[in-house]
């Protein structure tokens, strides 16, 4: 018996990447256009399991949930380019984004990194949405400096044995598994003595606390570990190798993060509360607000400078993180003069009626909060950019 | 010509241009001529025409060299890197007028004279500080009762940059019916200046014309032609400005950059203090936003609509505005004392920069410009 939500025949049998790009982009926004559930669609915050789990399967039958994975272990094969058309149509139709850590991250690690038996067991139930994934770096002692994470790994007979705490956890609990950073050896370099493994949920010891953050949702957590065994089978790569190995995804996905939607979205917002506010005929907002959206214009085109690298097939250098740092600040401004375009209206908690359209004037200023400090802070990409880059000494 | 070829003319411009600001010292240059008129020097001109940058945009059957936009750019950002003090985007503007008008005797000799530096041309359109509607300017230009055909001008251009040392105007005039632009040679009787000079040390003059007679020979377009030339010379010039704002911005990077590494104090290079560091990588961030959308819009402009020519004119203006006033305040800051002297080059860079963006229209003036020409909902790529 075939499992009816496994991938179609032709799902599996068609090879998206031959295809142009144009002819691609069509396709995939044609889709999306027929497949896609009105309500996985500009969500106002991260989605959680039960809330898109239909969506997940949607994609996974039509072949679709990985579109960077190779076509023989059920991904789409697709090139960066193809990938990054995929990114912005998703974008563009307003799919919010689903647990997706273990297709965007921990998948591609044991790809590359995984032992055969990993590869068998994790990779099918990855792309099923049977294991869903939540990333385990950050501690309450490490943000910015992760190297010096103390969550410690301990052998003992077949199993390691893990104590300590992770937080920052983005859904874990909606996660049946973690990939976990976790110190193997202290007598060495704070980097050279951390390992990557891998985590069933499940098992006693774990204990997960939701963190209730500055909007009033519960999207990340705090992780405890106590006395937690995951067997030696679960080690990805070799011993005390986790910090390469968690460096290595560094590719052109940091294009995604430095992409102009989210700011262009958020820009819409503040378009419509002005027309509702009637501030388009107040010369002084008209100023700032068209600063703004050329700040948005020229981020795009900065975009296309990288991206037409990647179709150029060049790797991407330390300079794409400009991106990000443009990108999120600009949602940050934009989510400010939206509070004060927004008046009275800017101190209120929740929806209002900003004169007769229903807005909630302040979602955006906490939605733009989290970009500037996840994924390396934005002081920490000014630092790698002035040596990197800039060639600043030490 | 292929994308390639582009590239390469490009490339092959940009070598020529800062082979020429190796030689020839433009910075000690910038110092000798500020103050003085009319501020650059008519050999280094001669010479800037022998390597064909006053013809740039000129098309080959005038001598010019026939290259677009982009081109003219690559001189005017190469140029401007070394604070050069000859004003060729000024000529380039005023030529680009020219060449927008209606083919003829008086076209062809103004397009040869100019390409081979025998005559540097100034364009007087502008009506107002502020004011950057071509259709709006501030000469009328009556038919002469004494001499059928010809006409009268009255009235003034304020902010004419080169006026000091040109040798004629293009001059945008209302005549009862149309706009028109006429050739008026320097020191016709009726037109007088009145020079201020520049922060960076250049004169500007706003020129004023009481009864200046122009003989029909001297209308260079009327109508349609006219208006459409005039707007072309602003939106290509607003560009070429932008260049030389990014090109300057660049430089003074690269200049900052050096001191941040080199100069020492509490025992190592302040470039090593993260509150330098994080501010010297958001100028870069400024250069690279600006580079990237000047590129952009230079794209968008290509299309040949007007509209949409002056809406990417003004993108890119307002983009290189900010990106240069970002970089030049804080050059002065990241250089300390020595950053405030006159002795110190960063000051040439800061008052150049203070001059092209005010020139054509501040960034405030063209964020109104491309708010007012760019729907809401368009989507910008």
């Amino acid at each position: 018996m075939t499992d009816p939500r496994a991938p179609t025949a032709a799902a599996a049998a068609t090879d998206w990447d031959a295809l142009p790009d144009d002819v691609f982009r069509l396709q995939v926004r044609a889709w999306l256009q027929a497949n896609c559930p009105e309500h996985v669609r500009f969500p106002a915050g991260r989605m959680h399991w039960h809330e898109c789990r239909d969506w997940w399967e949607i994609l996974y039958r039509q072949g679709w949930i990985a579109p960077a994975w190779p076509r023989a272990l059920g991904g789409m094969g697709l090139s960066p380019i193809k990938q990054i058309v995929m990114v912005e149509e998703l974008e563009r139709h307003g799919c919010g984004r689903m647990p997706d850590q273990g297709i965007t991250q921990v998948g591609p690690i044991i790809i590359r990194y995984g032992t055969p038996a990993q590869k068998d067991w994790y990779l099918p139930r990855t792309l099923s949405g049977e294991a869903i994934w939540c990333q385990g770096y950050s501690e309450p002692n490490a943000g910015s400096d992760l190297a010096s994470l103390q969550t410690s790994a301990v052998e003992d007979g077949d199993d390691y044995v893990i104590n300590g705490s992770k937080i920052w956890t983005t859904l874990a609990m909606d996660a049946t598994h973690m990939y976990v950073l976790a110190r193997t050896d202290r007598s060495v370099k704070k980097q050279e003595g951390i390992s990557f493994l891998l985590l069933d949920m499940k098992v006693p010891g774990i204990m997960v606390r939701p963190i209730r953050n500055i909007a009033g949702d519960d999207e990340f957590c705090q992780v405890f570990f106590d006395d937690v065994r995951t067997p030696k089978s679960n080690l990805v790569g070799a011993l005390n190798q986790g910090w390469t190995i968690a460096k290595s995804l560094l590719g052109f996905e940091r294009l995604g993060i430095g992409s102009p939607r989210r700011p262009q979205l958020a820009f819409a917002r503040l378009e419509k509360l002005a027309r509702a506010r009637g501030l388009f005929a107040d010369p002084v907002f008209m100023d700032r607000f068209t600063a703004l959206r050329l700040d948005i214009a020229d981020l795009s085109a900065a975009y296309e400078v990288f991206v037409e690298q990647v179709r150029r097939g060049e790797p991407l250098g330390a300079d794409v993180s400009l991106l990000k740092i443009w990108a999120t600040e600009a949602m940050q401004r934009s989510s400010e003069l939206m509070i004060e375009a927004g008046d009275e209206h800017g101190a209120l908690g929740g929806d209002s009626d900003v004169d007769g359209v229903a807005m909630n004037v302040l979602a955006p200023f906490y939605s733009s909060r989290p970009g500037t400090i996840y994924g390396g802070s934005n002081e920490i990409q000014r630092n790698i950019l002035a040596k990197a880059v800039l060639g600043l000494p030490q | 010509m292929t994308a390639a070829a582009a590239l390469d003319q490009r490339r092959l411009l940009a070598d020529s241009v800062a082979d020429y600001c190796r030689r020839s010292d433009p910075l000690r240059r910038a110092r000798t001529l500020r103050g003085t008129d009319p501020g650059f020097d008519r050999s280094a001109w001669q010479e800037m025409a022998a390597l064909g940058w006053l013809g740039v945009g000129v098309p080959e059957a005038w001598g010019g060299l026939g290259l677009a936009l982009a081109e003219q750019a690559v001189v005017a950002r190469g140029l401007s890197a070394a604070v050069m003090p000859e004003p060729v985007t000024a000529a380039m503007i005023a030529t680009r007028a020219i060449v927008g008008c209606t083919d003829g005797a008086l076209k062809a000799t103004l397009l040869e004279g100019i390409v081979a530096g025998a005559i540097l041309p100034a364009l007087a359109w502008q009506a107002m500080p502020g004011d950057i509607d071509p259709s709006r300017c501030a000469v009328v230009a009556a038919p002469d009762p004494a001499a059928p055909d010809a006409l009268l001008l009255d009235g003034r251009a304020c902010f004419v940059v080169a006026a000091c040392g040109a040798d004629g105007f293009v001059v945008a005039v209302r005549t009862p019916d149309a706009p028109a632009l006429c050739w008026v040679p320097a020191g016709t009787p009726g037109v007088s200046l009145s020079a201020h000079r520049l922060a960076d040390g250049r004169p500007v003059a706003d020129l004023s014309f009481e009864r200046v007679g122009v003989p029909a020979g001297n209308r260079l377009a009327v109508g349609e032609a006219a208006r459409e030339a005039l707007a072309a010379a602003l939106d290509e010039g607003q560009f070429a400005i932008a260049a030389e704002l990014l090109g300057l911005s660049q430089r003074l990077l690269d200049i900052t950059l050096d001191y941040l590494r080199t100069r020492t104090q509490f025992g190592k290079a302040i470039g090593s203090f993260q509150a330098l560091q994080h501010r010297a990588v958001d100028l870069y961030i400024h250069l690279r936003i600006g580079d990237a959308a000047f590129d952009q819009a230079l794209r968008q402009a290509g299309d040949g609509d007007p509209a949409r020519r002056s809406a990417a004119a003004s993108r890119a203006k307002a983009r290189a505005c900010e990106t240069a006033r970002h970089i030049t305040r804080e050059a002065i800051q990241m250089h300390g004392a020595i950053g405030f002297t006159d002795d110190c080059d960063v000051g040439l860079y800061v008052k150049r920069a203070l001059v092209l963006s005010a020139w054509l229209g501040n960034a405030r003036l063209h964020r109104g410009r491309y708010a007012a020409l760019v729907p809401l909902d368009a989507v910008e790529a």
